[in-house]
């Protein structure tokens, strides 16, 4: 099952702290939305509202349509995969992953047989008997999932759930994830802090800072043409660009990725002295300072074969300029 | 030195046990009093012990106490364990200390206190007066056990269990008393050997209907026989059989 979700306005103070600031947000049904910003953004107490576990200070939460508001986790059509895994120790997978459908009054065969198909779902139905103690931190993790999805639930809420696993791990699981998604079409809402991987596997991602919604769009505009310069800044290094050298508008910054720095380009940055460069396998990540008496720093990556010499001065150009906002 | 060490853990150990040694040797002394020279073997006095109605009685009376007081001592405890542990209130420090706090008051002034406050509301001396002074000492045992025993952890499991449809009744007896389970039968079982021995509280709060511990000491007032030394016997087996049932049931399991 899956339903769309729609945030209408939330503020949630927590004393005189400001957690989240009027937020409007609606995802599609089926949709995969990642909500991606640093520790302390919001993005998990935006998580929690949606769970039910929280009631925001303000405004109104919509799930399918229907208001949410005072309505208990347990009643509501969303399962949560928390942060660290939540199973219950004393049980066998099949008894946890059963669980919920235990709690909505079904059978035990009944149950058991749908709690297998789960297991199976994420790989681990030859585990079914054993207890959680007896895994790796990856294979608890399906577990979770397994668990969140065998009640159906509309909306699938998971809070930072690869944030304890090796970054190999990682990278798999989020192909797993995103593989297990497109089969259940399940709408998931995943907070992380991870850029990467929120590229990986949203298909809309927001970017919240300080309580606000800085961004919300897919990955590529999200990378190539991000809406402020605190997005530009998270999502990966910007270079900014000295106003005089393009067409100035107040409150308006320019910035360009390292990788649309070049010998070449649209827009010339002027000539530039070659600092220092490394070697990252696929490019040449290099530190320019230009040559004139602003000797603005440019992060540039240079395609293989076109390093100049250390201290050499050459020509910047730039492409795919992005004007960028200074906040939301 | 290796010799030193050895003599000094043969010296410990004498020094635990040869008092329960030499009371559990004399109680099956053949002769009249439980004093050297050995006489026996002889079984004579479990079965005069066994078969003096007033000591069984009393020992049922142990039994029923330690098993009633117990299982009230664990429910308080672990409704304020979990009352505490989960929500924030006003003043939270505080009642925890106010809960543990009977434990440092000696049983003799608990007592006494329970004596006069029961004088005043004119509530006789029984077997029941004996099991709220126990649950008095048992309660902040309970507590303190339950409550260092429930963690993040717990309170992450028990919001999952919400969240997938547990009602609070479920939640408790589907997740947090499993998960506690080798807390609750440590509070349980040490509660139980407190209420069995406990001597004090139930010499001044019974009167016609009593505990072991008073049955015994009033036995002793008629002086040494081997007879108290069987009872002695037979009440240190229990503890040692509740001692085992422990470690088997509950420190084994806390380990894996």
């Amino acid at each position: 099952m899956t339903a769309d979700v729609a945030l209408q306005s939330i503020s949630q103070s927590f004393g005189t702290f400001r957690a989240l600031d009027n937020i409007d947000l609606s995802f599609g049904a089926g949709e995969f939305v990642v909500l991606l910003g640093p520790s302390g953004c919001g993005k998990s107490t935006l998580l929690f509202i949606l769970g039910g576990f929280l009631s925001p200070s303000r405004g109104t939460v919509k799930i399918g349509g229907r208001d949410m508001d005072g309505v208990a986790p347990r009643n509501r059509p969303t399962t949560t995969m928390f942060q660290d895994y939540a199973l219950f120790p004393h049980m066998t997978l099949r008894d946890n992953v059963g669980f919920g459908l235990r709690m909505k009054g079904m059978g035990r065969a009944a149950r058991n047989a749908k709690a297998d198909d789960m297991l199976d779902l994420v790989g681990l139905c030859d585990k079914a008997g054993r207890k959680p103690h007896e895994l790796s931190g990856g294979q608890r993790q399906r577990v979770a999932l397994a668990r969140a999805l065998a009640v159906d639930p509309d909306v699938l809420l998971l809070d930072e759930p690869l944030g304890a696993l090796d970054l190999k791990l990682r990278r798999q699981m989020q192909d797993e994830l995103k593989t297990i998604q497109r089969k259940v079409g399940t709408t998931f809402v995943h907070v992380t802090h991870d850029q990467e991987e929120a590229m990986a596997i949203a298909d809309r991602i927001v970017v919240m800072n300080h309580g606000k919604v800085e961004d919300f769009g897919v990955p590529e505009d999200i990378y190539l043409r991000p809406k402020t310069l605190f997005t530009a800044n998270f999502m990966g290094d910007i270079n900014r660009i000295p106003a005089e050298l393009v067409s100035a508008q107040a409150r308006v910054v320019h910035g360009v990725r390292p990788e649309n720095v070049g010998l070449k380009g649209d827009i010339a940055l002027g000539p530039a002295r070659l600092e220092s460069a490394a070697f990252f396998g696929t490019y040449h990540r290099c530190h320019f300072r230009s040559a004139d008496d602003r000797s603005t720093p440019y992060v540039a990556h240079l395609a293989l074969g076109d390093l100049p010499a250390v201290d050499a001065i050459v020509p910047l150009f730039a492409s795919h300029v992005v004007a960028l906002r200074e906040t939301a | 030195m290796r010799a030193l060490g050895y003599i000094y853990l043969v010296a410990i150990f004498a020094f635990i046990f040869l008092p329960v040694i030499v009371l559990v040797l004399f109680s099956f002394q053949a002769g009249r009093l439980p004093v050297p020279p050995f006489d026996g073997p002889s079984l004579k006095w479990y079965a005069e012990v066994l078969n003096d109605r007033g000591l069984m009685e009393a020992l049922r009376n142990s039994l029923f106490v330690a098993l009633v007081s117990s299982s009230i001592a664990l429910m308080l405890g672990f409704l304020a364990a979990q009352g505490l542990a989960r929500v924030r209130l006003p003043g939270s420090v505080v009642m925890r200390g106010l809960l543990i706090a009977p434990m440092t008051v000696s049983y003799l002034i608990i007592a006494l206190g329970l004596l006069s406050l029961f004088n005043g509301l004119g509530f006789r001396p029984s077997l029941w007066a004996t099991g709220i002074g126990h649950v008095v000492i048992n309660l902040p045992l309970c507590f303190a056990i339950l409550f260092a025993a429930m963690g993040d952890h717990q309170k992450n499991a028990e919001r999952a269990a919400r969240d997938l449809g547990a009602s609070e009744l479920q939640v408790v007896a589907l997740v947090t008393a499993p998960m506690l389970k080798p807390a609750l039968l440590a509070a349980f079982f040490l509660s139980i050997t407190f209420s069995w021995d406990e001597f004090i509280i139930a010499f001044l709060l019974t009167r016609f209907d009593v505990t072991l511990p008073v049955e015994i000491w009033s036995m002793l007032r008629s002086g040494l026989s081997p007879a108290t030394n069987a009872i002695g016997s037979l009440v240190f087996l229990v503890s040692i059989v509740i001692l085992i049932i422990l470690e088997l049931t509950v420190f084994r399991k806390s380990k894996s």
